[in-house]
């Protein structure tokens, strides 16, 4: 069982922040859906008759495209693989880019979870990151999706934004908790190289909170969450009991999924063996393959067992339910804890494990802050030391 | 045959730095043909990387030429070169020692300095006709007779006729040529006596091996003589001897009053040491030369690879400059945070300085050096003494009933503006006022007692700041002297870090642990944890401060798409962990051990 990921390319316009594979909307988005549809012929024929538990349309901004582009991809999917029959079908959006005939098409095609990109609800800290939407707009959108049917909902907060104070990421959560969405993301803005507010932070022409303050922002942001009955599942995830978002547990779980579009990432079982693959990363190198009708593949790498153990605890740990000891152990035959075991004792003499439940390799709240840092004490393991 | 001792003048050049003592020696070489224009390398007698970009001399070294005069006669001039930093002194009056005259630079547009002033004084101590020359007369600020009344009121030679020249240009370079023959004395010796030879600079070479230069006083040497080194005793047969012209060039014979090179087939220049005496094994001098010094390590630091894997290659590296180089001493240490690496001995910050440069430089290695230390003797209840090198291995206070520390006395000549600043700089490093003398109305000449702890760390950095420049400074080793020290030890989350340990006067104890807790708090990355960083003397706390832990070390986003870059991305974070030294459980950037030192507590 898989889940499937469909990547758009298209924005009205690309954020200041963002460094994701994306272009403003021009001529080759007919092109572009005429790709993917040739993709997924492909690799029907390559996986034939894998089951698919989740499908995501993610972006870019998927509804840069028309409706009816999404939902003749949709079809095209479900033609190529049995879709289980309580499928999530989630799409990202953003304000301003659908209107309601649009939502309504989408929820009637099949699309049951929504994502929409808010931010801030504050139009001036939009502004300074160069959303092209106002918080008028998210709202209108809002009431749309949910007069079009849409009952599972996301909605993209971030904080340490320039100009943003802890006063405003906390009204942020209030007001967006008050509309009652099933779920809520809340980043923290990662300055990305190469984008233009990297380019005005660099410059000085722009400066961003404080990390003291942002982590500040952060902690109170969760503690409000919290309390309004979205519960932490993941980093940076909140969602209403029931509601975690099951296509991305896949992520989190390091299931197998297949990446569609550019720049798409897949991780498959292909000849017994575990490999992770991407598609060409650039539009014109994308749709020249599939217009030659070849796989749109850039890399593809094997991922051998003890690379796979890692990404497991890599990946698991972000979760506040942690890893499944036995789930782990089931799967590659030794014990998660045993086998990382000066990494775990050197992180449980900080203080970072929840021993709640032994079952579980659990990270409590302070270990959570710490991740990266325990992470790369779980990478200090070595193969060779694993083999003996 | 052999040259005319009576047509031979051995002299060498006394400048302070840039005021023009290289350029001079490269505009004789051109007038005298020594070398052909377009084969100068700008300043032919620096040549190290280091000493060009420092514009000092680090080693002596010497140049042939022949001046032909206008009395019709050919003269042989043997230039010999001087080190120009206080660190090398002893070299410097070995130097000398090969001389009988002394050109003194003087700058036109600056006066006499400090040093100058210390190498002039090391010149008339030995015997030397010194010749003044006032240079850069070429620049629109040249007072060059207020240059000439200074070094009569100052030195208290005649310097009414000095030449004036510009080394730069070219200007009257002649006229110090002709005035070198009439100045400088010819050698007198006897070359049919016992052979001595004065070591003033020796070189190891591949294929050669250690090379001496030497002046013979006395008698001749040639290929095939055995000879004796007088300290060591040790004896060698020479292979080869030549002269400066400007490169090795083989002769037949080195005879009394000559200068130039002695092989022998010598492994290291341990056995040639600067200051010894060179005669015949067959036919020994009574007496050696007189003025020879063993080269004693006045500081002392712990040099350690950056990565320990590195520790063979350090220490050949070492063992290499050693060949060069008898005054760097160095043995293996072990230190709880450092790792394995070696305490070395040198002659002063800049030797210990040019040492750990070219280790970086020249052999590519990545150093963590720590504080500097001077020799301090120990003195404990039990009466023992005991030579403390390595701050960490001082005993328990307890066990000791006192102490001594190396004391210096200081040159210190400056315009009077900044006298006041001046002085206050040598009262905060324990400095103990000896006397002031005018120079002129606006310029002193400072004498101080200073403890040379006090002047090994950035002391010299801060009276050029002081001074804008202006102020030069000098000193020569005095003894030692009883003090109050204590050791001054740095906590890291509770655990002692021996490598920051440092001996300090009891006075500056508190300033100097506040100083570098501060500076530790700094350098020292946030971690998982909170960090205490406490100073203590013995187990009583004097300062404290604190890094606070990082708060969020997590990637806010990691899907399907992350995940590969999120792997490299940690690869990259361990790289940078491994440039960290691990003191406990706290990760320290290893140029954290040294800047700790750019502290003036």
């Amino acid at each position: 069982m898989i889940g499937v990921y469909v990547h758009i390319p298209y924005c009205l316009r690309k954020c200041r922040y963002c460094d994701f594979c994306s272009v403003p909307i021009d001529e080759t988005a007919g092109r572009y859906r005429s790709a993917l549809i040739k993709e997924i012929a492909l690799v029907k024929d390559k996986y034939p008759g894998e089951r698919v538990k989740s499908v995501f349309f993610g972006g870019g901004t998927p509804t840069a495209l028309p409706a009816e582009d999404l939902c003749a991809i949709l079809d095209a999917i479900r033609d190529a693989f049995p879709l289980e029959p309580d499928a999530e079908i989630s799409i990202e959006c953003n304000p301003k880019a659908i209107g309601h005939e649009g939502l309504k098409r989408l929820f009637e095609a099949g699309f049951n979870r929504l994502s929409i990109g808010l931010q801030a609800t504050q139009n001036e800290l939009l502004r300074r990151i160069g959303r092209v939407h106002t918080f008028e707009e998210f709202f209108a959108t809002y009431q749309a999706a949910r007069e079009a049917g849409f009952t599972n909902i996301n909605i993209d907060l971030m904080h340490g934004l320039p100009g943003q104070t802890q006063d405003d990421y906390l009204d942020t959560i209030r007001t967006v908790a008050a509309l009652g969405p099933t779920h809520i993301s809340a980043y923290s803005l990662i300055l990305e190289e190469g984008t233009p507010l990297y380019d005005d932070v660099i410059a000085g022409r722009e400066t961003l909170p404080d990390p003291d303050a942002v982590a500040d922002m952060e902690d109170a942001g969760m503690d409000l969450l919290e309390e309004l009955g979205y519960l932490r599942y993941e980093v940076s995830n909140f969602a209403k009991p029931g509601f975690a978002c099951r296509h991305n547990l896949i992520y989190w779980h390091n299931e197998p999924y297949l990446g569609l579009g550019v720049a798409a990432h897949s991780s498959m079982v292909e000849d017994g063996f575990w490999v992770r693959f991407s598609n060409e990363s650039n539009i014109p190198a994308y749709l020249k393959k599939l217009e030659k009708g070849k796989l749109p593949r850039a890399e593809r790498i094997l991922v051998n067992t003890f690379e796979q153990m890692f990404e497991s605890v890599m990946l698991g740990l972000r979760l506040v339910e942690g890893i499944d000891r036995a789930a782990f152990s089931a799967r590659f035959g030794c014990d998660v804890i045993e086998t990382y075991l000066e990494a775990y004792q050197k992180n449980d003499r900080f203080g970072f494990w929840d021993h709640s439940d032994p079952a579980y390799l659990r990270l409590n709240r302070l270990g959570m802050d710490h991740l990266d840092s325990i992470l790369r004490d779980f990478r200090e393991r070595r193969l060779i030391d694993f083999l003996r | 045959m052999n040259f005319d001792p009576n047509l031979i003048r051995n002299f060498s050049i006394i400048a302070h730095i840039d005021h023009g003592k290289s350029t001079l020696a490269d505009r004789m070489m051109e007038l005298t043909d020594t070398v052909a224009k377009r084969d100068m390398e700008e300043q032919l007698l620096d040549s190290m990387d280091i000493e060009r970009e420092r514009g000092i001399t680090i080693k002596a070294s010497a140049v042939r030429m022949f001046y032909h005069h206008t009395d019709g006669k050919t003269y042989m001039f043997n230039l010999i070169d001087t080190p120009g930093h206080v660190d090398f002194n002893y070299e410097v009056s070995r130097a000398l020692a090969a001389c009988e005259g002394a050109v003194l630079v003087v700058d036109a547009t600056q006066g006499i300095e400090a040093q100058t002033l210390a190498n002039v004084y090391l010149a008339v101590d030995n015997g030397l006709e010194v010749l003044p020359v006032v240079n850069k007369v070429d620049l629109p600020s040249a007072e060059p007779e207020r240059v000439k009344k200074e070094i009569e009121d100052v030195i208290g030679i005649p310097a009414e006729d000095a030449p004036c020249i510009s080394a730069k240009t070219g200007e009257n370079v002649s006229e110090v040529l002709s005035r070198i023959v009439d100045t400088v004395p010819a050698p007198t010796g006897d070359p049919d006596a016992p052979l001595k030879a004065l070591i003033f600079d020796c070189l190891y070479d591949n294929y050669k091996g250690a090379l001496s230069y030497v002046r013979v006083f006395d008698g001749t040497v040639k290929t095939g003589t055995r000879i004796r080194m007088m300290a060591s005793g040790s004896e060698f047969d020479v292979t080869e001897v030549g002269v400066f012209a400007p490169t090795w060039k083989p002769v037949d014979s080195l005879t009394a009053g000559e200068v130039g090179y002695i092989a022998a087939s010598i492994k290291s220049v341990a056995e040639t040491k600067v200051g010894d005496t060179i005669t015949e094994a067959s036919r020994p001098a009574k007496e050696a030369l007189p003025g020879y010094k063993q080269a004693n390590s006045m500081v002392f630091c712990g040099v350690y690879p950056a990565d320990g894997a590195h520790y063979d290659d350090l220490k050949e590296a070492l063992d290499k400059l050693k060949l060069n180089d008898a005054s760097l001493s160095y043995e293996h240490e072990t230190s709880a945070a450092l790792g394995y690496g070696f305490r070395c001995g040198f002659l002063g910050l800049l030797h210990m300085e040019i040492i750990t440069e070219r280790l970086e430089r020249e052999f590519d290695l990545d150093l963590v050096t720590t504080a500097p230390s001077v020799v301090y003797h120990v003195y404990t209840l039990d009466g023992q003494k005991i030579v403390i090198d390595n701050p960490s291995n001082l005993p328990n206070a307890a066990e000791i009933d006192y102490m001594e520390e190396p004391i210096v006395k200081a040159t210190i000549m400056t315009p009077s503006e900044y006298v006041g600043t001046i002085m206050e700089l040598c009262q905060n490093n324990r400095g103990v006022f000896v006397d002031m003398q005018y120079i002129e109305a606006d310029r002193v000449n400072l004498h101080y007692v200073l403890p040379l702890n006090e002047i090994i760390y950035d002391f010299f950095d801060s009276l050029k700041s002081r001074s804008r420049g202006y102020a030069s400074f000098d000193y020569e080793l005095s003894g030692y002297a009883k003090s109050e020290l204590v050791r001054l030890d740095f906590l890291l989350n509770g655990e002692m870090c021996d490598a920051l340990t440092t001996i300090v006067h009891k006075d500056r104890a508190y300033a100097k642990g506040r100083a570098v807790a501060e500076k530790l708090k700094d350098v020292i990355p946030r971690q998982q944890f909170e960090i205490p960083i406490q100073a203590a003397i013995g187990s009583k706390i004097i300062a404290r401060e604190t890094v606070k832990a990082v708060r969020k070390d997590v990637l806010a986003k990691c899907y399907g798409g992350d995940i590969t870059r999120k792997k490299k991305l940690l690869e990259k974070q361990k790289e940078g962990k491994k440039r960290m030294r691990q003191v406990g459980s706290v990760a320290v950037p290893s140029d954290a051990f040294m800047s700790v030192l750019r502290i003036n507590g």
